[in-house]
């Protein structure tokens, strides 16, 4: 099994990795990059929890092998605070109370997050439609969707 | 980490791509969007020496017409194609991939892959059926092409070599008053395996009111995804009605041959009659836009 040379754009700034062929997106992130605010829940697809930015669009990182990434560019929830100043999102969600056990929350605010970028002043049901494939297992669902609607709404008025 | 132990390979063209699947043949698995091949390979379905990433070949990925139709690249994702405008006649593939698993899964998940898995219940089969559609496959120096409707054998079981690769999906031009739609029953919205799908293409007279021609196909309701011929068949020269649309949405529910896995067959077939009478009502309705 011959180890793969990656070279990826990871939250900002250019990294280049030895990985093995059978290495996850997800574990590279958490283990060899030791970026643990991706979290990996279900392995499958089906939980969102592993959700990062692959070319600014939201994916399963799960789903992902390490060494496709190469000449990608990857935002995970650590590239979001611009130093100690969280991203509107992050700010959101502790200020609307949407963060219970947190684990589904780095997906939550990245999958909000490419929606925003989409659409500045999205609906409820844009909003729940573009979450629907992270799943909140203490069903804090209410105030997460209020928490993203109140970023959007925050962000239209700064700009 | 994957259990398994594989090389990882990325060809720059088809043509290497080809050349790698010449060289291993059923010891290579093809990467696509990776949805269902990663989970294969984490639950040890499958134990393939080489994995082959599609990634680089651009050939293959995104949309072109020429006169004769639409090119689909087998690696374009389902996000893509749900963002896509096929027209009132190809609206039903926008609607189904838009369907696909979830907005995550979209982001991946390619059309080739979800023909070339073969499953049952692929929400972009039963569309691709009623459009026509015709799939290329190509191996070193050589390709061929065969209609969608002689391409899946049985459950997650396809005609192709394990050299092949899909490289293309045709879309032959359909003619003008065509509409299509798609339907999809599943107990929530997202990440969901469908448990009935129908796809209906209407293509309308002249008049605007007889119906030249017919399609209906279904999806998870026989071993592979499927043509209701009869049904189709028999709405041509028909007008457009309710009755009629009703008539047909039975004989689509006949022609289905569910195996009573997922639901019982009796459900199936009174929500293969349920989805086909909606899907040729909004079909209708975008064949007289």
């Amino acid at each position: 099994m011959k180890k793969c040379h990656i070279t990826f754009q990871l939250n900002g700034s250019l990294r280049e990795i030895l990985v093995d062929p059978n290495q996850t997106l997800v574990r590279m992130l958490r283990e060899d990059l030791g970026l643990t605010g991706t979290k990996n829940g279900c392995g499958e697809g089906d939980c969102g929890s592993c959700t990062v930015l692959l070319d600014d669009e939201p994916i399963n990182s799960c789903l992902v092998l390490a060494a496709q990434v190469d000449g990608h560019k990857v935002t995970t929830i650590e590239g979001l605070a611009d130093g100690d100043k969280l991203h509107p999102l992050q700010t959101s969600f502790i200020e609307n109370g949407a963060i219970q056990c947190g684990f589904c929350t780095p997906g939550m605010i990245l999958s909000a997050k490419a929606l925003l970028e989409q659409q500045p002043n999205p609906s409820e049901l844009d909003i729940r439609t573009a979450i629907s494939g992270n799943l909140c297992r203490c069903t804090g669902y209410q105030k997460i969707v209020e928490s993203i609607k109140a970023a959007a709404n925050n962000c239209q008025g700064e700009s | 980490m994957i259990m398994q132990k594989f090389d990882y390979q990325a060809p720059a063209d088809l043509k290497e791509a080809c050349q790698i699947m010449a060289n291993y043949g059923d010891k290579a698995k093809l990467l696509a969007g990776g949805t269902d091949l990663l989970i294969a390979l984490k639950k040890n379905r499958i134990s393939p020496s080489q994995v082959v990433a599609l990634d680089q070949v651009d050939e293959i990925k995104g949309l072109w017409s020429d006169d004769d139709g639409i090119y689909l690249g087998a690696r374009t994702t389902a996000a893509e194609i749900a963002d896509s405008d096929f027209g009132a006649a190809g609206q039903a593939l926008a609607e189904a991939a838009a369907q696909v698993g979830s907005p995550l899964v979209r982001n991946l998940a390619t059309v080739g892959g979800n023909l070339v898995t073969a499953m049952p219940a692929a929400d972009m089969a039963p569309p691709l059926l009623v459009m026509q559609a015709g799939v290329v496959l190509e191996k070193l120096g050589d390709n061929r092409e065969i209609a969608l409707d002689d391409f899946f054998v049985g459950p997650g079981e396809q005609v192709m070599l394990p050299e092949e690769i899909m490289s293309l999906i045709f879309l032959p031009e359909l003619p003008s008053g065509s509409g299509s739609a798609f339907e999809k029953l599943g107990v929530r919205k997202a990440l969901e395996r469908s448990i009935v799908s129908v796809a209906a293409l209407i293509t309308l007279a002249d008049d605007g009111k007889t119906i030249q021609e017919a399609r209906i196909a279904l999806g998870a309701v026989a071993p592979t995804p499927m043509l209701a011929a009869t049904a189709g068949a028999g709405l041509c020269g028909k007008k457009a009605t309710k009755k009629n649309f009703s008539a047909a949405a039975k004989t689509t529910a006949q022609e289905a041959r569910p195996r009573g896995l997922r639901t019982s067959a009796v459900y199936s077939r009174l929500m293969v009659e349920q989805l086909t009478m909606r899907a040729l009502t909004r079909a209708y309705a975008a064949a007289s836009r």
